[in-house]
């Protein structure tokens, strides 16, 4: 299918906004940010080809180009990282994509309030380096820490390796500019003030901002928490004999009370036997080891001591078999950068083969983790034994509440696929797995995501089930703040907010 | 000349590991070449570049944990101070 070119009028008035240098319309500009790493149906790859790509330096002239789309009915499309893995910067519409990359300046450090404020294109890698030497850390760590970047972890509202400890997106996001739907530049928070934490003052719209997928807005600008620089870091990796004694010892390590506890990780068997296939972590691990668990402390030096000891101590009682300080220390530094990760699928032969990465994931309350591991791994297993092109790369759980980790975990099945396999068929089996797993996460009184949204295909049928009345008040709030249905049409079923009649 | 012969960097010969997994450096594993013949196949690559590879893998490693704290605790430290404090108590 072609996509038409916009008018030239149109491209006129973005390069009056935003600059010659900043407006792309070539087939490179386009054609790279037609998907994100989350599975992409490639033989439809021209489904998905934005009309034009623009790259704001200023709050002004995104606020202006998102004008321009209402007065034009084009989609407008917010791009951050583009590592997200629920399609949220997939412009499904075409139209056109705000690429916030070139906002990614550090416009204040407070010291005194504690807080940083910066432009949405900045990474949390790099801002933390640049926090460093003032004795800081912005420690909102996903799997994509080196690469995602802020505007991004807004628009998803995701999760953080080391939530436990420091919150997730939304506990260190304290308020943030966001340009409307129709254009206007507004600021929502805990309350009125730039800085302020916690606030009973209105309606709390931080929330209402924050995880849209692009369909709310677009971030300009946010202020951050700035905490202070852990002293010490502490991680230890013990080894089970089954997954049901390392699910037991994750939930007494969880529920232990340390204040320095940033996460713990439970890793079971299929996971464990498929990084026995090229990680030196696990390669040389004895057949016995069924299941691993990995705990995390940041903080102070004399706390994290004291703590880790404690931990020592649980893992002892547990059964565990503490894996040594290499493998404990390296394969967690790894954790923090898990797109770098080798992709060495199988095919049903033993053969390898160039396969992506792909994580399904939900909220999964810790007693339900058993059951739900058998049946998503069922599912994965239907997959594979029709199409030699997937392959189940296994499972992790991760503690998932801020401050208070153990009672429910950000479950994910790791799935490989053999992306130029992909045909209509492949693709359809594949919604089809994606929505039965979104349907046992909430049999089991779980949420279909922990962290990544679930606007995909397949399992965003099932968010009306998910939040019932809340879907239908999601409609409404988007009819009445994007009236022209102008921001990433076509995402969380929310197009059912329009008749017919409207329509980017 | 500019450059390597492969001739004069080829990796020792590789020892089995397990039914998958190869090792021709101490520590260094290596996925069976038997597995990559059909889809992905193996490149030469010679001995001082896997060696820099890995070295560039810890280097890595410890850059990350720079990132998120001044110091890291050693377990097997902290277990034999438990091991004494434990025979103290006996």
């Amino acid at each position: 299918m072609a996509v038409a070119a916009l008018p030239d009028t149109l491209i006129d008035e973005l390069v009056a906004v935003c600059g010659e240098e900043h407006v792309f319309t070539g087939r490179s500009a386009l054609f790279n940010r037609a998907r994100v790493p989350a599975p992409f149906p490639k033989h439809r790859w021209e489904d998905y080809i934005p009309q034009a790509v623009v790259l704001p330096t200023a709050a002004e002239q995104v606020s202006e180009v998102v004008k321009l789309a209402n007065r034009h009915r084009v989609p407008v499309v917010p791009r951050a990282g583009a590592t997200g893995l629920t399609d949220g910067a997939v412009p499904l519409r075409h139209g056109i994509v705000v690429d916030v990359k070139l906002m990614d300046r550090i416009l204040e450090v407070d010291g005194e309030d504690r807080t940083v404020t910066v432009q949405p294109g900045i990474n949390m890698l790099k801002l933390s380096e640049e926090l460093k030497p003032l004795g800081f850390i912005y420690p909102d760590n996903p799997a994509s820490y080196p690469c995602s970047l802020v505007g991004g972890r807004i628009g998803t509202s995701g999760w953080s390796l080391i939530g436990g400890r420091y919150g997730h997106t939304r506990d260190l996001v304290i308020s943030f500019e966001i340009v409307l739907p129709t254009g206007e530049r507004i600021r929502v928070g805990d309350g009125g003030g730039k800085k302020v934490r916690k606030s009973s003052s209105g309606y709390q719209l931080k929330h209402l901002f924050m995880g849209h997928q692009g369909t709310l807005g677009i971030v300009t600008e946010a202020t951050l928490e700035l905490v202070k620089r852990p002293e010490a870091e502490f991680s230890a990796f013990y080894a089970y004999p089954s997954y049901l004694d390392a699910w037991r010892a994750t939930g007494e390590f969880a529920r232990s009370g340390a204040a320095t506890l940033a996460g713990v990780v439970l890793f079971d068997e299929w996971k464990i036997a498929y990084l026995r296939r090229d990680d030196e972590a696990y390669i040389p691990q004895p057949d016995w080891v069924k299941g691993v668990v990995a705990v995390a402390m940041y903080g102070n030096a004399d706390e994290v001591r004291a703590s880790a000891k404690r931990m020592l101590r649980i893992g002892k009682a547990s059964g565990g078999t503490y894996l040594g300080d290499e493998i404990s220390q390296g394969d967690w530094a790894s954790r923090h950068d898990r797109y770098a990760t080798p992709q060495h699928g199988r095919t049903r032969d033993g053969q390898v083969a160039l396969m992506s990465w792909h994580c399904e994931d939900a909220s999964i309350l810790y007693s339900q983790l058993p059951a739900v591991r058998e049946k998503w791994h069922a599912v994965a297993a239907g997959l594979r034994e029709r199409f030699d092109m997937f392959d189940d790369w296994g499972m992790f759980a991760y503690t998932n509440g801020a401050y208070k980790p153990w009672g429910d975990y950000l479950t994910e099945i790791d799935i490989g696929i053999w992306e130029m396999k992909w045909d209509d068929e492949s693709w359809s089996a594949w919604v089809d797995a994606k929505r039965e797993i979104a349907r046992i996460a909430l049999e089991h009184g779980g949420s279909i995501s922990a962290c990544h949204g679930s606007c995909r295909e397949g399992e965003v049928d099932l968010v009306p089930e998910e939040l019932g009345g809340g879907f239908e008040v999601m409609k409404t709030i988007k009819r009445a703040l994007d009236p022209n249905n102008i921001m990433n049409p076509g995402k969380y079923l929310l197009d059912e907010a329009y008749g017919e009649e409207v329509g980017a | 000349m500019i450059g390597f012969r492969l001739a004069a960097q080829r990796p020792p010969e590789a020892r089995r590991v397990n039914d998958t997994v190869v090792m021709r450096f101490e520590h260094v594993y290596e996925v069976d070449p038997a597995l990559m013949r059909e889809h992905t196949p193996q490149q030469d690559i010679p001995a001082w570049d896997t060696l820099r590879i890995v070295d560039s893998r810890w280097e890595h490693l410890a850059w990350m944990h720079d990132h998120f704290a001044d110091s890291v605790l050693s377990g097997e430290e902290l277990l034999e101070e438990i091991e004494a404090e434990e025979g103290e108590q006996r």
